[in-house]
């Protein structure tokens, strides 16, 4: 008995290096063949727990990619929502074929003019402003003529003259681009004007800044006759194309009569709070072109684009 | 004077933080070189354990460490296999590096003690030893002995510099004053 209690002594290291070798194997070998046992995998309570806290903290080394995918769906999801010019005279999507099974089908899906491929509906043309989503790199909002940079350019198909929203309203119109940046002047300059309305009675007025305070903008050019309610919206008017029709300006805050004037003073708060602006869309104009071109030809001078 | 009490504790500290680093954050795709290198930091506690430990006790502490492995990757006993093989094989490579007049009683593994040298070949050794073990495991034979092999290189020489550095940054210069 003491021989074999001293051979065990003796050789403990390679006795218990080859008790746990074979452990493990065996727990290799288990693990790959049949159904892994209740306690020695990934969703046991603890392990779990801790797991998680793993997701978590690498969580955070892939925020950058998951706000890029992010914001190139929302371009996709909003440019949905901005009615083309077209509208109402052209169907939204293809015709189908009449026959009994497409029709059941496509009386599940509650839209009956559309053109299903593998169960996906198909747009009949694209949409008339897509969006070029991107992120503010720089911005001013405390000077008379303010300006923001964006971190797209001609390369992402940016053009001078287009128009620039975020998801909270309308943000300014594109200066100068370069080949990866562009410079908008924002709806904080002395100089920018857009047309916009109110969307209760359909008022049309032109939205401009003075230069003081950059949570709010005035509507010019309200006949003295209309009546104004405070708290009603203003949104664009889509008269000039670079804005699609209906992106929120801001809401009426106040309304002065001006003495010797035809037309109300109204105080419209902003939408969008400028100093908070972080990702934007740049609005491409597909019907731009087409309107520009037949309002030269009727001899209309076209509204004063801002140069500054 | 540090008591076992104090010791133990100590080194139980140490092996906590190295396998929370590991699993928590090293481990994820973020710190994987070219789908090639992967960087088993928590073989820094196993390979900087103290020079006198028991070798049922080392065997031991590498078969938990490794097993805590398998339960968090799903991979049944592959770190476990590979770490226990590394603890059996310590004490034999640290017995072949054995510096002229064998070890003081307050040697341990440290590179201001050692010096460079030494302790380069002791991480590249080890961590060869423990990589080409864990990837033959892991892919069950070797069939595909190419990417076996630049998985064992490329990880070999990843763990090693990245231990290296944990050496260099962390370890005290100077001698614990026992």
């Amino acid at each position: 008995m003491n021989n074999l209690l001293a051979f065990l002594f003796r050789y403990r290291g390679i006795l218990v290096f080859a008790l746990l070798e074979v452990l493990s194997l065996f727990l290799l070998v288990r693990n790959s063949t049949y159904q892994r046992a209740a306690f020695f995998n990934s969703s046991n309570a603890y392990v779990g727990q801790v797991l998680d806290w793993r997701a978590q903290i690498q969580g955070y080394f892939r925020l950058v990619d998951v706000n890029q995918s992010l914001m190139q769906e929302n371009a996709r999801l909003r440019q949905q929502l901005y009615r083309p010019d077209l509208s109402g005279r052209v169907a939204d999507s293809l015709p189908v074929s009449q026959d009994s099974t497409t029709q059941a089908r496509l009386a599940l899906l509650g839209r009956p003019d559309s053109l299903l491929l593998g169960l996906r509906q198909l747009a009949a043309h694209d949409p008339d402003y897509p969006l070029i989503p991107a992120r503010v790199v720089s911005s001013t909002q405390r000077r008379v003529d303010n300006y923001l940079t964006l971190n797209v350019g001609s390369v992402d198909g940016v053009k001078q003259g287009m128009g620039v929203v975020s998801a909270d309203g309308v943000v300014g119109r594109v200066k100068v681009t370069s080949e990866h940046y562009t410079t908008i002047t924002s709806v904080l300059h002395s100089k920018s004007t857009i047309s916009a309305r109110i969307q209760r009675d359909g008022t049309i007025g032109t939205i401009r800044w003075l230069g003081d305070d950059p949570t709010h903008v005035l509507l010019d050019n309200v006949p003295r006759q209309n009546k104004l309610v405070r708290g009603d919206t203003v949104v664009t008017s889509g008269y000039n194309a670079v804005f699609p029709e209906g992106v929120l300006v801001g809401r009426i805050e106040s309304f002065v009569q001006e003495p010797d004037k035809n037309f109300w003073t109204v105080r419209v708060r902003l939408a969008v709070n400028f100093s908070r602006l972080t990702y934007v869309y740049v609005v491409t104009s597909r019907p731009k072109i087409e309107r520009d071109t037949v309002e030269a030809r009727a001899g209309i001078k076209p509204e004063a684009e801002e140069r500054p | 004077m540090r008591g076992g009490v104090f010791e133990i504790l100590w080194q139980a500290l140490r092996g906590i933080l190295y396998i929370a680093l590991y699993v928590l954050l090293i481990s994820g795709t973020d710190f994987v070189l070219f789908n090639l290198g992967w960087c088993f930091i928590y073989l820094g506690f196993l390979l900087f354990l103290p020079i006198a430990t028991p070798i049922v006790v080392q065997l031991l502490i590498g078969f938990l460490t490794g097993i805590t492995m398998d339960l968090f990757f799903d991979t049944g006993g592959v770190h476990a296999a590979a770490a226990v093989l590394l603890m059996y094989l310590r004490p034999w490579v640290l017995r072949l590096l054995t510096p002229r007049d064998g070890y003081d009683a307050q040697d341990a593994v440290n590179i201001h003690q050692m010096g460079w040298q030494w302790m380069v070949v002791y991480l590249a050794m080890l961590t060869a030893i423990h990589h080409t073990a864990f990837f033959l495991l892991e892919l069950g034979s070797i069939q595909v002995p190419g990417i076996a092999l630049a998985k064992i290189v490329i990880s070999t020489l990843y763990t090693g510099l990245t231990l290296l550095i944990i050496q260099l940054v962390f370890f005290p210069t100077r001698r614990r004053s026992r």
